[in-house]
């Protein structure tokens, strides 16, 4: 039973971890339907609506057999061919599909055209989970596209937005005039010192509870625990005492310094203050076995 | 006739004669100083050896687009070259090091660990000063990263920061560390009396097995919890940490500490070396790197000394007083700095052992640094 739920446990938790880098990272980033005479033309010179995929995920995502549709009775209304190699989407990366309404045109087209005020659907290759959708508002200006931005700093979750946006077609949402983090950085701190000393302070704190925990968790016990035995030496340290004294009488009596040296060698020993702590060494005696005794090992001679 | 002649004109164009430039023969003149001085000095054999051949490597000249140079897509030396572009061997010499550490001198002595946070310093007074000498926030962060006085962390955080820069970097970084006795000496002399230098510090207490299985779990947790950055370095320190300590892996610690890291550390050497082709390495910026570093080295020495001056101001008990001479250890150059240490202090008294001491921040300097370049990816990367 333990074996069967240690099991089930891990095969949860490797599907949890396949689910990381999976379709399901996959949303409908931006779509236009009505296009104007600036917007962009398919490779047939067509300008028709377009669907833009966002993979949101740091691992590249294999979108090919997954469906888009406008028509949430009909899933399947648009497959994605999977055996097109092209259909891997890098991380944080966007494709873009053009809604001709003909799928012949390629792995890059879907089979409906889009119109303002529907819903497109982006659904699983299982063909029934709908992964994303995306809502196109009845009042889009034709030229103008409905987008989504992420709602944090991690980028997960997104959100679509209110306001038609300027067409961004395989563009990150928002991201066109975005620094990176060094100009944002460069904008900000330009001195560095705002850095310096956060990243101090930080290196610092991570340190220092470091430092606490061991203090707490290991050198504090270990030394009381160390002064406790010390109060148990009071015996042997009385005997110490003892050996002094008789080093000392001795070294009077007879004036010789080796009953002196002998009794310091007693008392430092009583004291336990010469030894190092030597664990597991183990000193190995030798015995004779008798294996290289040559008279032992010849084979005798058969009597006959 | 003519067309042997032809033949021959055609062969030379193709020879390293042919297309050497007096940045070549500089870049193989300092090659052969840097074999030298690791034949000739033992400074840091391990790394100039391979480093100085890699730079003789790549600068032989040669004919472009015979894909055999380091910069050329899919020659053998840029595929070895992958490891330290897309930072895979960093992570792995930090598996060896941490199968290699013993972490007794820190467990300890606890407190030891701040000195190793103090020596980090150099790392932001070297980004500081490479901000105001113009360089842009993500180049001066990977230069900065050598005060941490870290190989593998100097390659491992400027191939993500400043990929154009790496090579001065990573040659600026191993040069140091092997200079660490000639630049931190005269620092710690200058700081410290003779009192301070003569400083005993107590015998370290007994560590349990308990206490060092327990260590690389819990500073795993505490300093990536704080800075996830930073969880290839310190992840694989303390990986390798535990494989050691753990005492039921002693196979695959062994492996750790001794081939693998030997063998990433002939690639990394070897490959750094060669990427310092010329045309790539030779400029006002590559100058700039390597004074900034040797700055960013001195004011690590200069943080981590004076840093352990202000605790013994606040140390009242005279027997639990810490020995200044082991502040230079504070940066991650392990184990030189800290045999430097060991070294300055005994010229004054023979008897006095620093070593194990010095040992205790020297190993907390590697776990620092590593913090250190994780904080700087996240803000910079």
């Amino acid at each position: 039973m333990r074996k069967f739920l240690s099991t089930a446990v891990l095969s949860l938790l490797f599907a949890l971890g396949l689910n990381a880098q999976n379709v399901s990272d996959l949303i409908i980033s931006e779509a236009l339907a009505t296009p104007d005479s600036t917007g962009i033309m398919d490779n047939y010179g067509r300008r028709t609506g377009w669907v833009e995929l966002y993979n949101k995920s740091t691992g590249t995502v294999n979108y090919g057999g997954c469906y888009l549709t406008d028509d949430r009775a009909n899933l399947k209304k648009s497959p994605i061919p999977k055996s097109d190699l092209r259909t891997k989407l890098g991380p944080r990366q966007s494709v873009m599909l053009f809604c001709s309404g003909k799928r012949v045109d390629g792995t890059f087209y879907t089979g409906f055209t889009l119109e303002n005020g529907k819903t497109i659907y982006l659904v699983s290759n299982d063909g029934r989970t709908i992964i994303d959708s995306l809502f196109i508002p009845e009042s889009l200006p034709a030229g103008m596209s409905v987008i989504k931005l992420p709602k944090d700093i991690r980028q997960r979750d997104f959100q679509a937005q209110e306001h038609p946006a300027v067409p961004s077609p395989g563009l990150l949402n928002g991201d066109i005039n975005a620094a990176s983090k060094a100009d944002a950085m460069a904008a900000t701190d330009p001195h560095g010192w705002t850095l310096s000393i956060v990243s101090v302070s930080v290196v610092f704190s991570a340190l220092a509870l470091l430092w606490l925990m061991f203090w707490l968790l290991f050198d504090r016990p270990a030394r009381k625990s160390a002064q406790k035995p010390a109060k148990k030496k009071d015996a042997a340290s009385n005997e110490g005492e003892v050996a002094a004294a008789i080093a000392l009488a001795l070294d009077m009596e007879n004036g010789g310094e080796v009953y002196a040296a002998i009794s310091a060698a007693v008392h430092l020993y009583l004291s336990n203050a010469v030894h190092d702590v030597e664990p597991g060494i183990v000193t190995i005696v030798r015995k004779p076995s008798g294996w290289d005794n040559k008279a032992l090992n010849f084979r005798k001679t058969p009597k006959v | 006739m003519e067309h042997i002649f032809s033949s021959l004109s055609q062969f030379w164009e193709y020879t390293g004669f042919a297309n050497c430039s007096w940045q070549n023969l500089v870049m193989i003149g300092i090659g052969i100083v840097f074999i030298t001085l690791a034949i000739v000095k033992e400074w840091e054999p391990m790394l100039l050896v391979p480093i100085g051949f890699g730079m003789i490597i790549g600068n032989i000249p040669m004919f472009p687009g015979l894909n055999i140079g380091v910069y050329e897509d899919g020659s053998v030396l840029n595929t070895l070259y992958q490891g330290v572009k897309q930072g895979w061997y960093p992570p792995l010499i930090f598996l060896g090091i941490g199968a290699m550490t013993d972490f007794s001198a820190l467990i300890s002595q606890p407190r030891l660990i701040l000195i190793g946070a103090a020596a980090q310093m150099g790392i932001f007074g070297a980004y500081l000063l490479a901000l105001s000498f113009g360089f842009a926030p993500n180049e001066a962060g990977a230069i900065g990263i050598i005060g941490g006085a870290d190989g593998p962390t100097a390659i491992f955080l400027s191939s993500k920061l400043a990929p154009d820069l790496m090579g001065a970097i990573a040659v600026s970084a191993y040069s140091y560390m092997a200079l660490v006795p000639v630049i931190q000496k005269p620092i710690m002399l200058l700081l410290t009396n003779k009192k301070e230098r003569l400083i005993r510090m107590p015998v370290p207490r007994q560590v349990s097995k308990k206490e060092k299985i327990i260590f690389p779990i819990v500073g795993f947790l505490i300093t990536a919890f704080i800075v996830p950055s930073g969880l290839p370095l310190l992840g694989m320190l303390f990986f390798g940490n535990l494989l050691k300590e753990s005492g039921v892996t002693r196979r695959l610690a062994n492996t750790a500490s001794g081939p693998l890291i030997d063998v990433v550390t002939t690639l990394i050497g070897l490959t750094v070396g060669a990427s310092t082709q010329a045309d790539k390495f030779i400029s006002v910026k590559s100058i700039g790197i390597f004074a900034l570093g040797l700055l960013s080295f001195v004011i690590a020495t200069t943080s981590g000394v004076l840093f352990v001056k202000l605790m013994n101001l606040f140390i009242k008990n005279p027997a639990k007083k810490i020995n200044p001479l082991i502040g230079n250890a504070g940066v991650s150059a392990v184990p030189d700095s800290a045999r430097v240490s060991e070294v300055v202090g005994r010229e004054i008294d023979p008897s006095n052992h620093l070593l194990m001491h010095a040992m205790g921040p020297n190993v907390a300097g590697v776990i620092g640094s590593a913090v250190a370049a994780g904080i700087l990816l996240s803000f910079l990367g």
